[in-house]
């Protein structure tokens, strides 16, 4: 079985896996961070959406070997090491973007995406993000809501910096 | 600790974080597949490809030979040891009277299957692939069966049956309102108004599947499941498996990622795993998967009607006739029939005062999976026919839709209003409510908007929904047990279920009101049977049951509290005054703080328990006003604005409210635009993933506009609340159709436009444009 080391939320990391295994199921399994979920089988709901190298990429249709040699970020390492809640968490609290929380480690992952490659974003351009992912709590007017505040935070405390 | 005026900032009413969010936000929320106990086992089943078929024989050998199988369970097999059909009881008859029968729904298919999906041999091994890969090896010899596929297809003379007992497929029927009446009602009506509706069958489609995970603690039966029921759970598999009693077993639920209803009472699945735990000796798991979910949990909704509305010259409406065939499934539960044959009923005359009613619902058997309780639960339904056939009646008239139903709204001085279908509504002022949805919405501007909409070559329309439902589910009493400890913690357990709706944050927030004590030193504890027992969480009854509670516990605590604080300091308890966390003697600095107080008890804590009942259910109504532009050459609907006002009495967490009108909202859009579980003739499952079943996503977005009007309180439970769940998903519905048919209508097709059927996809207002419309569905009268 394929032995792999990837960067895990800003730490080295190894695991032994087989070569079908889905990055999602490592996540999950071996690795035990349940913060990104399975919601479906087709690849349509995106709540396993994880940042790899930066890139928002659905972790279920993902193989654990293709994260050899490269860094993923999941739900648990958003925050800084101080527990300093990222941007997009606040914002997700503040604009009560979320309900049941099952759809929102996915959700976030895609704006983190979204605003690490574009700190401003419009609402057509948030919504068009957050387009692979589905949340059948909040209508998503709170979710979008979030990522605005959440893009205010980011510029604000660049500027501040 | 905070100062007080700090902490009196986040009562009810006020607009808080919620308590559940900081965990969630950081992928430490606990749903039922996060957790793993060791030796753990998987169970995977292999399900009916088969619509209706008679079971000839099951093949499990090359399945039991592959590697880490542990073991194979049959229906058979389950009926050999006893374990016993789910139970159904409901308080109806088919037509022409006899005994209620239909077909017993087990934990795995006996004999026969009767839908795509049923679960029919179960396997468990050590690990989900070789339970998986062992369902696959397993060869089922079916003989097949004439099935149907739909609800008018099971209600055809002549169609096959579902039930041998069932000759028409009706398994039980309804009568509401004076018939005779009704008909002379119409014989003297100025405007006859006669819509056919179908209320499509839908996914409720929670994104957490279901999930469960059952393993022995001691001799007892555990099973952790997401659930909005886990009492019921309990008592379903008392019922079903031998031995097994409400001692020994325990139902335990963690983070439940949505339940919209679908999570109500126990599944067949759930018994499967309990047994497979009772009989492997091993914790067994079990997750769903989407396209299982598609295949076997519940659905909502699925109902035909003929609707008819009598209106004098004047339009003031004089009688409703309504005949509905309800598609229950092949093995139908009580909710199947009870949600259309009565709850939806309720409120058929809804906020209008219309004297009489003749409605006759039947629950019609279909080889399709058994419906359940979906966000609303008949009264979308309901409410949907009578919105339709309001705009029909308001176009058949040339008068504004608003206006029309303004004449037929229950007067406030007519509260408490007994309606046609004996419900009694203990307030409601629905013109003050309408009038301030048209002020929202900007009703009078609308004519600008639509010369707008058409020099951007798009066709606009608007729909209004003004309307009541029906909240609490009849299970009108709760207990809440507060623990003060020790350690600085108020803890309440709670019998009601968090799915999402943020219940926790608004029972803190209570009981803020009483302890005045930070929020993060009050937790919630729900879901789990050795704890607290009840009906759990549907009907949007919790807050205004269980909150109620919530208060009446803690002002019970802080009553017995001066009790022991009077004999810690030795003095008169009627001296004791109780602010922010600390008694105090009267006119003294003599005092004790609630949780010193705690530590000088046995235990370090003391303990209170108290409940509360409402009196009736609650009757929240809205005005929900949509604008919608279609695209002429594509057929697409944009719903391009969303004004509501509900009054929902008393609010306790405005964050809250506002996102369950704005979120159900989505959901019942879904219903009017894109949703539809779809079947074929011979009841093959079309729409079994997220690519053929089309959930609204983030590119519909909108900008409600959403406001509440607190002047109404409920005058039958403590807390003056109603119940908000739902009020979303049954307003926007009718609110978005009507504005479509409206511009269809508007567009020179008229009252041809009211053929139109959910959901209203691009294909169906194209050629709705171009004057094609689907057959109409033959209802027998």
């Amino acid at each position: 079985m394929p032995a792999i080391s990837l960067t895990l939320n800003g730490r080295p990391a190894q695991a032994t896996v087989e070569s079908q295994t889905l990055l999602v199921d490592l996540l999950r399994g071996a690795l035990n961070l349940t913060g990104t979920h399975v919601g479906c089988d087709t690849g349509q709901c995106g709540c396993c959406t994880v940042l790899l190298d930066g890139q928002s990429v659905k972790a279920c249709s993902t193989l654990a070997v293709q994260a050899q040699g490269r860094s993923v970020t999941t739900v648990e390492g958003l925050a800084g090491p101080d527990g300093q809640l990222h941007p997009v968490q606040e914002g997700f609290i503040a604009c009560h973007g979320l309900q049941c929380g099952y759809c929102t480690p996915g959700m976030m992952m895609s704006a983190t995406c979204l605003l690490n490659q574009n700190p401003t974003p419009s609402e057509a351009e948030i919504q068009h993000a957050l387009e692979g992912n589905l949340c059948r709590c909040t209508g998503y007017v709170n979710i979008v809501a979030a990522v605005k505040h959440a893009s205010k935070l980011m510029t604000s405390t660049e500027k501040q910096a | 600790m905070n100062a007080p005026l700090e902490a009196s900032r986040f009562g009810s009413g006020q607009a808080v974080r919620r308590v559940e969010d900081a965990a969630l936000v950081q992928g430490q929320g606990r749903y039922t597949d996060d957790h793993v106990l060791p030796g753990q086992t998987w169970l995977a089943f292999h399900r009916s490809e088969r619509a209706h078929a008679r079971i000839v024989g099951i093949d499990v050998a090359a399945a039991r030979a592959l590697p880490g199988v542990q073991a194979i369970y049959t229906g058979a097999d389950l009926v050999a040891a006893g374990v016993q059909p789910m139970g159904v009881a409901v308080p109806y008859s088919p037509p022409g009277g006899g005994r209620f029968t239909v077909p017993p729904r087990r934990a795995l298919a006996h004999e026969f299957v009767r839908f795509v999906g049923e679960a029919v041999v179960a396997v468990v091994a050590e690990t989900r692939a070789a339970a998986k890969a062992a369902c696959s090896a397993i060869v089922v010899d079916y003989e097949d069966l004439p099935a149907v596929g739909d609800v008018l297809a099971a209600a055809r003379p002549g169609a096959p049956r579902v039930w041998d007992a069932l000759p028409d497929n009706i398994a039980a029927e309804s009568r509401h309102g004076d018939a005779a009446a009704t008909a002379a009602a119409f014989d003297r009506a100025a405007f006859r108004i006669a819509l056919k509706l179908v209320n499509q069958r839908l996914a409720p489609s929670p994104m957490e599947p279901r999930s469960v995970l059952a393993w022995m603690d001691e001799g007892r039966l555990t099973v952790r499941l997401s659930s909005q029921m886990p009492t019921g759970v309990r008592a379903t598999l008392t019922e079903t498996i031998p031995g097994r009693t409400a001692d020994n077993v325990r139902v335990v639920v963690g983070d439940v990622g949505g339940g919209f209803g679908m999570k109500t009472g126990a599944y067949p699945e759930d018994i499967v795993l309990a047994w497979a735990a009772l009989q492997t000796g091993r914790p067994v798991k079990w997750q769903a998967e989407r396209n299982e979910e598609f295949l076997a949990a519940a659905h909502g909704r699925d109902q035909v009607s003929h609707a008819e509305l009598a209106l004098d010259a004047g339009g003031k409406a004089l009688a409703l006739r309504v005949r509905t065939l309800a598609g229950t499934g092949a093995c139908p539960g009580a909710v199947s029939i009870v949600i259309p044959l009565l709850i939806g009923p309720w409120v058929s005359t809804s906020i209008y005062d219309i004297p009489l009613v003749d409605l006759k619902l039947s629950a019609v058997l279909t080889n399709n999976v058994p419906t359940g309780a979906y966000r609303g639960a008949g009264r979308p339904e309901a409410i949907y026919i009578i919105e339709r056939l309001f705009d029909a009646a308001a176009r058949e008239m040339g008068i504004d839709g608003a206006e029309l139903r303004r004449r037929n709204m229950i007067r406030p001085e007519q509260m408490p209003y007994t309606s046609a279908m004996a419900q009694v509504y203990d307030s409601g002022r629905f013109e003050q409510i309408l009038n301030q949805g048209l002020e929202l919405a900007d009703w009078k501007g609308y004519a600008a908007r639509a010369a707008e909409s058409r020099a951007k070559g798009k066709l606009r329309g608007r729909g209004i929904a003004t309307f009541l439902e029906w909240t609490g589910g009849n299970a009108l009493e709760e207990n809440v047990s507060v623990t003060v400890t020790a350690d600085g913690f108020i803890e309440l357990i709670s019998a009601t279920m968090p799915m999402g709706q943020g219940i926790a944050t608004s029972y803190v927030q209570l009981a803020h009101d009483v302890f005045g004590v930070p929020l993060d030193r009050i937790r919630v504890l729900q879901g789990d049977t050795d704890r607290a027992n009840g009906f759990g969480s549907a009907g949007s009854r919790s807050l205004f049951t269980g909150g109620a509670a919530v208060r009446v516990a803690s002002l019970k605590t802080v009553d017995e509290g001066k009790q022991l604080a009077a004999k810690a300091l030795e003095a008169a308890a009627g001296d004791i005054e109780y602010e922010s966390g600390r008694f105090q003697v009267v006119g003294t600095d003599l005092g004790i703080g609630l949780f010193e107080l705690a530590s000088k008890q046995s235990g370090a804590r003391f303990v209170v328990s108290a409940g509360a009942t409402a009196g009736a259910p609650s009757w929240p109504n809205g005005c929900h006003v949509a604008e919608v532009e279609l695209d002429p050459g594509t057929g697409q609907v944009q719903v391009v604005s969303y004004a509501s006002v509900n009054d929902i009495g008393r609010i306790v967490s405005p964050l809250i409210v506002k996102g369950q009108v704005e979120g159900g909202a989505v959901q019942g859009i879904g219903q009017a635009l894109c949703e539809r579980v779809a079947y074929d003739e011979q009841g093959q499952l079309l729409s079994a993933s997220y690519m053929d079943y089309a959930l609204p996503r983030a590119d519909g977005c909108l900008n409600f506009k959403t406001a509440f009007d607190e002047s109404v309180p409920c005058l039958t439970n403590l807390l003056g609340s109603k119940g908000v769940g739902e009020l979303g998903t049954i307003g926007a519905t009718p609110a978005v159709v009507n504005a479509v048919v409206d511009a269809v209508a508007q567009a020179g097709q008229g009252r041809r436009a009211e053929q139109m059927q959910m959901p209203l996809t691009p294909e169906t207002v194209w050629r709705a444009l171009r004057g094609e419309y689907a057959a109409a569905p033959v209802i027998p009268a």
